[in-house]
């Protein structure tokens, strides 16, 4: 074969660019560790997804540590959750399956960025270090209304992020006179102790309570509200725990021994 | 009229048939490429008179007509005219051929009319599922038979060609296979392996689906099947256009073709390597292991080889050319080169974009690299490079020598035809880049709608709004180059016949086939290494996709998702499924 | 095969063969397209892409590099 010599050192040149891309892809692993989405996470049957373990509640978990996971149901045209919270310096894995049809889970302006693909689970570790606002986008077409698909990743900083909850239970309406009580239930989606301060406010009378809930489980504190001290008529009252604030209101009313007077459950 | 030696003189039979695949794929870049400007002024919010819901039906066809329909018809008249010329014979028999591409006209017709079902209500069908048709996306069965009589009737056209060089074989038992011929020949083999793969997701598991047979399907196994043949594909557009550059770019430069064994090295790459590559369009996918992408990329990798060395090669023989026509010095040479000629400088100039293409598409093959630019706006930059540029442009340049040839009548404007190429190289430059750039700050592709409700995209240099304009004015460029190559066209067609065309010939060689190892040309031999591979590369993911999800997937049905049609099904569904 | 190929071309000045002939502008050519491809990658890679942070990562593997490379 006949080949002139700028040819040859030509073909030595492409090797060289040829080996050098693929060494610099393998650095990217091995250095940075970027690693890519495979089939570690598995397959789903997508009519099974309400009630796997994993997706039947999608949204944050709390590993331990700085770790959290994400799970995410995507479907024409949305993802469940569609707002996404995570602290910084946190390390994130993601666990993406979709109901439907084949969508991707796209955060803008970052290498995070997956097919979804029905039947399948995508997993994705992400370090965040730094806290900030993402978009999140589907960039695979899904339908109609593909265009309107989006949600929100928000890195929140680190001492602003917990995974605190918290619902009352109160009643509407109780009897002058009685006592009645209003329950607040704090969970913790930490695998810490969460030490707080749940603080009821009604009408002028504050009380506060000191409340420890273990990792990954839920404390009731009970408020005991006397009606002597309120008197008769509607009161506001707000229970707050840290940042969460839960309000109604409760009317006392006159206990004249009319028939149709059945509120409170006071024991007086 | 009796010195004239043009196609038409030598194979007048032939012609007619080349013409007619000719005007299909002219027909279908009017449409497609008409489509793409409603697409582009649509999507940057400059003019819109579609409703965003229907964009994705406009973007199916634009997808189907231009980078099935266009670029294959276009490609089978090239095929016929190379083994024709090269071999000096006649095809065996042209009720044969003219069957298969009667057969691709059908599949092509009722592809058509089921995507244009998705906007029009008298026709019940729809196939809005763009040119990747990934289940479970479902179109009407038609559509996918559409495709299967397309792909068949090419399968055929391939059988035509060998019939033909195996005819000549016969009679020059040791002649070497003439290099348009080997281009060909080599092109077809690996277009039968890689086609397999799409023919098989489509009879076995997307038309029994479809038709109601089967009640499920396994979207990823349907998914790496289209990608078995969806890298390859390129390939098939691409070959056309290097046969162009091998044998008429150094024809018209003035000189001849550098080395015709490293011609005959690179088809033989391609043929080996084109297919066992497919899965790095899913480097993102769930469901296959790192290992299998990281072969994917390495045979990708390799790919670059034979494209490096035709950059190489092709370029040489324009230098040799300009030489001989008396241009000198380190560059100086490049003034000597024909550029008032629009079949050289198109063809040049599309060449010069797929060196640019050449860039992007490294990016794309890097497995992890593709975090940054899969499925964004930069895929679109590349290919509109690739299959818009170098061989769209190619194709055009390499019109206004063929359709002379093939019809017997002289091209209407050269100035016009020069001024084209010129136009559609300006307006791809504005619409690629644009593309390219948006795609690193994540602006993704096949979306009907320019920006989102709940973030804003953030670019590092320049602006969404100037992106956009960028890609508003490509299109408007580029559609009014598509205009004008159409005028040509249909003028020169309906003149009048010219005793000026110049002979039917391509470039001969500095270095010519008795250089080339005899091994070069063993076709049995490289189909079977290449099948090799392709069993190497393939055995294990599709075992594993199938171990997974099973043959037909875990009862995943159709989806044709519409609200259009009957929004009380949606809503009902959209409840049942809410947790 | 031999008449399918060119013999005359109108405009041609000299004949040059194989042997005889360099391709030293091609070299050049394809020498500054070697440097653009190798630039081009590296700013691709290392500025474009490990920059556009946070990445993808394996949940045990080091990170020595953080994603901020840029």
């Amino acid at each position: 074969m006949n080949i002139h010599t700028y040819e040859k050192v030509w073909l030595a040149a492409a090797m060289v660019l040829i080996v050098g891309f693929i060494a610099t892809i393998t650095y990217g692993a091995v250095g940075p560790g970027i690693a890519m989405i495979d089939d570690e996470a598995g397959s789903i049957d997508p009519a099974e997804i309400n009630d796997d373990e994993r997706f039947a509640e999608p949204g944050v978990e709390h590993v331990g540590g700085n770790e959290y996971e994400v799970t995410v149901v995507a479907q024409a045209w949305s993802y469940s959750p569609a707002e996404i919270e995570v602290p910084a310096n946190s390390e994130v894995t993601f666990y993406v399956t979709s109901r439907d049809v084949t969508h991707s889970f796209s955060v803008v302006g970052t290498n995070v960025n997956t097919m979804v693909i029905p039947g399948q689970v995508s997993e994705m570790t992400v370090q965040f270090d730094e806290p900030g606002e993402y978009g999140i986008l589907c960039n695979e077409y899904c339908g109609e209304y593909h265009h309107t698909m989006e949600g929100k990743l928000n890195v929140v900083p680190e001492d602003e992020f917990d995974l605190t909850e918290l619902s009352v239970e109160a009643p509407d309406e109780v009897d002058a006179g009685n006592e009645t009580t209003i329950t607040a239930n704090v969970s913790n989606g930490m695998q810490e102790d969460l030490e707080t301060t749940a603080t009821l406010e009604i009408g002028e009378q504050q009380s506060e309570r000191d409340v420890t809930v273990a990792g990954d489980s839920t404390e009731q504190v009970e408020f005991t509200v006397d009606t002597a001290d309120l008197g008769e008529g509607d009161h506001d009252w707000t229970v707050t725990v840290d940042d969460y604030e839960e309000s109604g209101t409760l009317s006392v009313v006159a206990d004249d021994g009319n028939a149709s007077a059945d509120g409170g459950d006071g024991d007086a | 009229m009796a010195m004239r030696n043009a196609y038409v003189d030598q194979f007048p039979s032939e012609a007619r048939l080349i013409s007619a695949a000719f005007w299909s794929s002219f027909l279908a870049l009017a449409i497609g490429g008409s489509l793409g400007l409603v697409q582009a002024l649509h999507r940057t919010d400059y003019l819109r008179f579609i409703d965003s819901v229907d964009y994705y039906t406009v973007l199916t066809a634009h997808g189907v007509l231009l980078a099935i329909t266009f670029t294959i018809f276009f490609l089978v008249g090239i095929f016929t005219w190379a083994v024709t010329t090269s071999l000096d014979r006649g095809l065996e028999d042209l009720r044969f051929s003219w069957a298969w591409y009667a057969m691709m006209v059908v599949g092509t017709v009722l592809v058509g009319v089921s995507i244009l079902g998705g906007v029009v209500d008298s026709i019940d069908m729809q196939a809005d599922v763009l040119f990747t048709f990934y289940a479970p996306l479902q179109a009407h069965p038609a559509f996918y038979v559409g495709l299967v009589l397309f792909v068949v009737g090419t399968w055929l056209a391939g059988a035509d060609w060998f019939r033909t060089w195996w005819a000549w074989r016969g009679e020059n038992p040791d002649e070497r296979i003439p290099l348009p011929t080997f281009m060909t020949l080599t092109t077809t083999l690996f277009w039968y392996l890689c086609t397999l793969g799409v023919a098989l997701s489509i009879l076995v598991l997307l038309l029994p689906w479809s038709m109601g047979i089967v009640d499920s399907v396994n979207p990823l196994l349907s998914r790496t099947l289209f990608w078995y043949f969806g890298h390859a594909v390129v390939y098939f557009w691409l070959m056309p256009a290097y046969m162009m550059w091998y044998i008429m770019l150094p024809k018209l430069s003035g000189g001849k073709l550098f080395s015709d064994p490293l011609a005959r090295v690179v088809f033989v790459l391609f043929l080996l390597l084109s297919t066992p590559t497919g899965i790095h369009h899913q480097y993102l996918d769930p469901g296959i292991a790192e290992g299998y992408k990281f072969i994917a990329m390495t045979n990708t990798m390799f790919l670059l080889l034979p494209s490096l060395l035709t950059a190489f090669t092709v370029v040489a023989s324009m230098e040799h050319g300009a030489r001989q026509r008396g241009g000198t010095g380190y560059l100086g040479w490049l003034k000597a080169l024909p550029w008032r000629d629009p079949v050289f400088t198109g063809m040049a100039l599309a060449g010069l974009m797929f060196a640019a293409a050449g860039f992007s598409g490294m990016i794309n093959a890097g497995m992890n690299i593709n975090y940054l630019v899969h499925n964004t706006w930069w895929i679109v930059g590349h290919f509109h490079l690739t299959v818009g540029t170098a061989v769209a442009l190619t194709f055009m340049a390499a019109a206004y020598w063929f359709v002379p040839q093939v019809t017997g009548k002289q091209l209407w404007n050269r100035s016009l035809a020069l001024g084209q190429v010129l136009l559609w190289f300006v307006g791809m430059t504005f619409m690629s880049n644009a593309m390219h750039r948006s795609g690193l700050f994540g602006m993704p592709r096949r979306t009907a709608e320019p920006q989102y409700q709940g973030f804003n995209f953030e670019p590092a240099a320049g602006t969404v709004g100037e992106i956009n304009a960028q890609v508003a004015l490509g299109a408007a460029l580029l559609t009014i180059a598509l205009a004008l190559f159409l005028l040509n066209m249909v003028m020169t067609t309906i003149g009048g016949e010219s005793d000026a065309i110049p002979d039917n010939t391509y470039a001969g060689t500095l270095s010519g086939p008795e250089d080339a190892p005899v091994v070069l040309d063993n076709l049995k031999l490289w189909t079977a290494i290449a099948t090799v591979l392709v069993v190497f590369a393939y055995t294990l993911p599709l075992a594993s996709i199938i171990d997974a999800g099973g043959l037909f997937g875990p009862g995943i049905e159709g989806f044709q998702l519409t609200i259009g049609i009957d929004p009380a099904i949606v809503l009902e569904s959209v409840r049942e499924v809410m947790p | 095969m031999a008449s399918a190929t060119e013999k005359q071309e109108t405009d041609r000045v000299r004949e040059i063969g194989h042997d005889e002939y360099d391709p030293v502008g091609t070299a050049i050519l394809i020498g500054i397209y070697f440097l653009i491809l190798v630039l081009l990658w590296l700013f691709m890679y290392f500025v474009e892409f490990l920059g556009n942070g946070p990445t993808v990562v394996g949940a045990l593997q080091p990170v020595l590099l953080g994603v901020g490379l840029a």
